[in-house]
């Protein structure tokens, strides 16, 4: 009977030390910017093509250009200021130049323990010129950091 | 980790209450006095686990109650302050939590004798506590901000199935493990967005499971005495053939 107490104590002990040891943070593996994900869209064709040439950046952004003339860029992703309500881009394909404006709400949004707290938007309106775009479809307005289709440019 | 440490208590538990209740069992007789009690009890991990990691407090204890000698009542309660820290956010939980259900021994009677149980415990659980982010860097194309959600108060339910073992060690003095399986029912946010990391009493708050080990030290209180038949095992008849 006296081993049996010392034991269950020492397997108390133990079991007290492994667990208070085995909860090591673990590093963050997923994406955790929600962007606006933006094929690019040959209207006559109805198919995905990169323009010969591609320009993007955000109006009154300090961080410079997202692409600078860049080639064979088939997809966009426009990142939104949590900040703000609204987000406004210039973005020039083959030398002509449109601009995007985006209204929308930011929340907070658990991705895991690990990676933490992000932000996701969800898209209120948009508005856009028409030099060289010919239409800009809105497919998800949920802004997340899973990889699907927002907006569709046709160009 | 956890649960390789519950097998290691399980293990040990099982063998050295195993070969105790052994030499108990070496008579069966027709009836068995069983003393029903009353318990109250402490889990001990979690202010052990506070005393090396100040950022989990986990406190919790119960008390129950036998029906007879296979059912009892259980109303355990219990506080937490939980804190935890990544590279881009902190986040603090802190509540109470209640629970209340059913403890089932199956062990026999003439096994237990009112000193050992192993069985499983069902229970409804409550939790009430508060969840913020006191500091959350977020860093983009557009800004690098530091933010912080306001705390807010959460009401979640769950439910818990506990098996394990317990074992009176010293007069009306016992020890005793379970691993706790639980199922979310209701965050308490309506939303998966704003989530809480942590629930008192129930634990991490990723998926809808969680899962944990507890340690108790009860203290039994005898309060009547009960008869219980004992059920023999009828032997297996077999069949004699005569050979000429």
């Amino acid at each position: 009977m006296r081993s049996l107490r010392s034991n269950c104590l020492v397997a108390v002990v133990i079991a007290a030390i492994l667990q208070g040891t085995s909860c090591t943070p673990q590093s963050c593996l997923e994406e955790t910017i929600a962007e606006i994900k933006v094929p690019l869209y040959l209207s006559s064709t109805k198919i995905i093509q990169a323009p010969d040439s591609l320009t993007l950046y955000g109006i009154n952004s300090g961080s410079g250009k997202i692409h600078n003339k860049a080639t064979g860029v088939t997809k966009v992703l426009l990142p939104l200021d949590p900040s703000a309500e609204t987000c406004g881009f210039v973005i020039r394909i083959n030398g002509t130049t449109d601009t995007l404006l985006i209204w929308y709400d930011s929340f907070t949004h658990l991705i895991s323990k690990e990676c933490g707290y992000t932000f996701y938007h969800t898209i209120d309106s948009l508005i856009y010129t028409k030099n060289i775009i010919d239409t800009i479809k809105i497919k998800n307005r949920s802004v997340t950091t899973i990889n699907e289709e927002n907006f569709r440019i046709l160009y | 980790m956890r649960r390789i440490s519950a097998y290691y208590i399980s293990a040990l538990i099982l063998l050295i209450t195993g070969s105790v209740m052994t030499e108990a069992q070496t008579q069966t007789p027709d009836t068995v006095v069983i003393p029903l009690k009353i318990r109250a009890g402490v889990e001990v991990t979690g202010p052990i686990i506070y005393l090396t990691d100040k950022n989990n407090l986990n406190t919790e204890g119960f008390i129950s109650a036998d029906l007879n000698e296979r059912i009892g009542l259980f109303l355990g309660a219990g506080y937490s302050d939980y804190k935890y820290s990544q590279y881009n956010y902190d986040y603090n939980s802190k509540g109470f939590f209640l629970k209340a259900g059913v403890d089932f021994n199956f062990l026999k009677p003439e096994k237990a004798m009112g000193k050992y149980w192993a069985g499983v415990g069902l229970r409804y659980g409550l939790s009430s506590f508060t969840s913020e982010i006191p500091s959350l860097k977020y860093e983009n194309y557009w800004v690098s901000i530091t933010t912080s959600v306001a705390p807010s108060t959460y009401l979640s339910h769950y439910l818990e199935a506990s098996p394990g073992f317990k074992a009176e060690i010293f007069r009306n003095f016992s020890m005793g493990w379970s691993v706790n399986i639980r199922k979310l029912l209701y965050s308490g946010t309506g939303s998966k967005d704003a989530r809480p990391i942590y629930f008192p009493g129930y634990g991490s708050g990723e998926g809808s499971m969680s899962f944990g080990i507890s340690y108790f030290l009860v203290w039994n209180i005898p309060f009547k005495k009960i008869l219980v038949e004992v059920k023999k095992e009828e032997p297996v008849e077999t069949e004699e053939t005569e050979t000429q």
